[in-house]
């Protein structure tokens, strides 16, 4: 399996993940901005915390995509409609644990289920699925995360 | 001031309103404690509260003592944080608003409006009920608990209701509401914290404290920037800051005013939306700026002028949005208006007349930003050439006016005069080597051409006056402002014959009419303020500021109990009228009190 492959395949998906989400904002359809949710464990700046988010979510689509290849090259066998299973199920996983779970409990400016009398601002948590950003954030979430999937499988399908 | 029961209809006075803003956005606050106006996340955006426009409808937060009150208000000395001081039979409070400023540091909300409540003697109960109407009240909000605060969320926008010391919130039907029993100590504070987009913000009670200091603190060390010391110096200083809460700190754009479709006559369907930067303003903007020592803001504006004319060049829109756009589709919304004036007008067609008087307004702020920056970008040089070339072209042609008639197009003198201005501007700049100067020979030409046509065809002998356009037998306040910018007629006795006429037939005591005349619109409307400002501004610079004097001294008179201006004024009952604050209105006042100052040192140019 290419390594290169999936990593160009990680960046153009990225990309295009970011894109659907940003738009998917626009269209009003969610109030989920992961650059800002991750940038904000780092600091309390908007602007820098925006630009510390990109960042981090370029990496993280990466080493998504790294994971991706281990795994496409464990089985042996890799495909954009592979991909694409696995971008939902790292969606799903995303919008339930990652975000759900982990992020409250990692990021320094997040109220948890647990938090009372904050002692700093906090930042609206997630909820379930993200449901907390507007009822259709899982959907945008899940779809991008395929289409983030199918194209790192097909890179990887084509570099074969 | 009146009590708590001020409302007709369910709708306060136009003059009762305070503003309060953060150079983004502007909430208008009555009397009786409640938030009748706020567009969020930007002052052209939808509104969140428009009971102003449908007291039904259009959601408001109020807030106020559950007993009879009488109240008082002032804004804290140099800022735009309001008091409010509610005397009750039991005791006082006095609530303090304002839209916090934000700095980024640390996390705050993306907009914040803070209500902190103290009690100062007895014990007052107190009630409040937050009703958030996103998209002009065209749905109401999903509301639920989280995180210690009540959040409402409508698609992409949420809005959290913090309360301390407030009572317990709780929902009913999309309207959150509370109530407690205040004493003198801690006090109660209310936050609304927004988000458009993106999660909220939900900040602490300490925070939004902070902030309200800070805000109060930004406030007061700008106005303390001011160096105006001359006469009427806090009329002067609370237009300042007025006209700070309409500058659109992310652009730096001038809005027009606050608020959209409030009605020239009520009743009435004059009801426009003020939303917008007008090319028409932008002379007095920049005097004002420059006048109070304001030189980032005076340069910000001229660049944004010349980034958002840009889109349209050479010709010019006769307003742009606040983020530059030239198109402002205009439409109406299922809203009851203000006391009944239909239609609710939100976008504005006017965006699309041909108005002349814009390309003088232009040329005459670039003279003057010249003047006193003493340099003009090369390319911004080439562009207003190329705009003084398409003035050669089209001074000719009928237009709608600075009044933006909805009548058919007519010769209107104030065009003519400003096109005159706009030649004259673009000689002395290429004189000045500012501007390219090929064409100089031809602007020169034309400017005598429209000079000529103004004094033969827009001038009445009989009445020894310039009147509204070529032909027409009526006056027009506009005039003045030909006059002002600059245009100097070939007898000098037209232009104190002018004055006259429009003193002795526009002018009701302070109050001065536009026109008495058609203008495709029914109805009728009240006195338009800026008209006063200029009259008295003209009487000072051309040789009467022993006239001037009284009349500022009335028309300062004139402000609400927080020195705020609307743009028109019913003549027989002191009602303010139109969209307010009204931008225009506090830079004639601002202008004015410069001019007259200036007349009485001698200085009358």
């Amino acid at each position: 399996m290419n390594v290169w492959a999936a990593l160009a395949g990680g960046f153009v998906g990225t990309v295009l993940l970011t894109t659907a989400m940003r738009m998917a904002n626009e269209l009003k359809l969610t109030r989920t901005d992961l650059p800002f949710l991750l940038g904000t464990i780092f600091t309390d700046d908007r602007s820098l915390a925006k630009a510390i988010g990109y960042l981090i979510h370029f990496v993280n689509g990466l080493v998504f995509a790294l994971l991706y290849v281990a795994v496409f090259a464990a089985i042996g066998y890799a495909s954009w409609w592979l991909g694409a299973l696995f971008g939902l199920l790292h969606g799903l996983f995303a919008a339930t644990a990652i975000v759900t779970v982990l992020l409250p409990l990692v990021h320094p400016r997040m109220g948890t289920p647990y938090t009372s009398a904050p002692k700093a601002a906090q930042l609206e948590t997630p909820g379930f699925l993200m449901l907390n950003y507007g009822l259709s954030t899982p959907v945008v979430m899940l779809i991008a995360h395929v289409a983030y999937g199918a194209i790192i499988g097909a890179f990887v399908q084509l570099a074969a | 001031m009146a009590a708590d029961s001020g409302r007709i209809d369910g709708y306060a006075a136009l003059r009762d309103y305070a503003v309060v803003g953060d150079g983004r956005t502007a909430a208008l606050i009555a009397p009786d404690g409640a938030v009748d106006w706020l567009s969020w996340p930007d002052l052209d955006s939808p509104s969140v509260f428009g009971a102003i426009l449908d007291a039904e409808r259009g959601g408001s937060f109020q807030l106020r003592p559950e007993t009879s009150f009488s109240v008082g208000r002032n804004y804290r000395p140099g800022t735009n944080v309001l008091e409010t001081t509610f005397t009750t039979e039991s005791g006082t409070v006095v609530v303090t608003d304002a839209l916090t400023l934000q700095d980024d540091h640390p996390l705050g909300p993306a907009r914040e409006l803070v209500r902190q409540i103290t009690c100062v003697a007895g014990t007052v109960p107190i009630e409040w009920t937050v009703e958030p109407r996103f998209s002009y009240a065209s749905a109401a909000p999903r509301v639920h608990a989280r995180a210690n605060a009540l959040i409402a969320s409508h698609h992409g926008q949420a809005l959290a209701v913090s309360a301390w010391g407030a009572g317990t919130p709780r929902h009913t039907d999309g309207t959150i509401h509370g109530r407690a029993d205040l004493t003198p100590g801690p006090g109660a504070m209310i936050a609304l914290s927004y988000a458009d987009l993106e999660p909220l913000v939900l900040p602490t009670r300490g925070e939004c404290e902070d902030r309200l200091v800070r805000t109060e603190q930004v406030w007061r060390e700008w106005a303390g920037q001011r160096p105006y010391d001359g006469p009427w110096r806090d009329a002067v200083l609370r237009s300042a800051l007025a006209l700070k809460l309409l500058v659109f700190a992310p652009s730096a754009a001038v809005a027009a005013a606050a608020t959209c479709s409030l009605p020239e006559l009520i009743g009435g369907e004059r009801n426009w939306d003020y939303r917008f930067s007008w090319i028409r303003d932008s002379v007095f903007t920049l005097n004002a700026f420059l006048q109070l020592d304001c030189p980032d803001e005076a340069i910000a504006y001229f660049w944004w002028l010349m980034h958002a004319s840009q889109l349209t060049h050479p010709r010019l829109r006769v307003l742009y949005r606040l983020d530059g756009g030239p198109h402002a589709g205009e439409r109406t919304l299922p809203l009851s208006g203000y006391r009944r004036s239909r239609p609710v007008r939100v976008g504005n067609a006017a965006a699309g007349q041909l108005q002349l008087d814009t390309y003088g307004e232009l040329l005459q702020t670039a003279r003057r930003y010249a003047t006193r920056i003493g340099r003009l970008d090369a390319d911004i040089g080439r562009r207003l050439a190329q705009i003084a070339d398409l003035v050669c072209q089209v001074w000719r042609q009928p237009d709608a006016g600075i009044w933006e008639v909805r009548s058919a197009p007519q010769h209107f003198t104030q065009s003519k005069m400003m096109c005159w201005v706009a030649l004259d501007a673009a000689v002395e700049l290429a004189l000045a080597g500012l501007i390219p100067n090929r064409r100089l020979e031809k602007w020169l030409a034309e400017r005598a051409a429209v000079a000529q046509f103004i004094d033969s065809e827009c001038f009445d002998t009989r009445r020894g006056s310039y009147v509204r356009s070529a032909g027409s037998a009526d006056l027009d306040a506009g005039v003045l402002l030909g006059l002002l910018n600059g245009f100097r007629p070939a007898e000098p006795s037209r232009l104190a014959g002018t004055v006259h006429a429009v003193q002795r037939e526009l002018r009701h005591g302070p109050y001065v009419y536009r026109y008495l005349s058609e203008d495709g619109v029914r109805g009728g409307e009240g006195a338009f303020l800026a008209c006063s400002f200029w009259l008295a501004e003209a009487l000072a610079r051309f040789g009467r500021p022993d006239e001037a004097v009284p009349l500022m001294d009335e028309l300062v008179g004139l402000a609400n109990d927080v020195g705020l201006y609307s743009e028109e004024i019913d003549p027989g009952t002191g009602a303010f009228l139109g969209n307010l604050p009204q931008g225009l209105s506090h830079l004639a006042l601002i202008s004015a009190a410069g001019a007259i100052a200036d007349a009485m040192h001698g200085d009358a140019g």
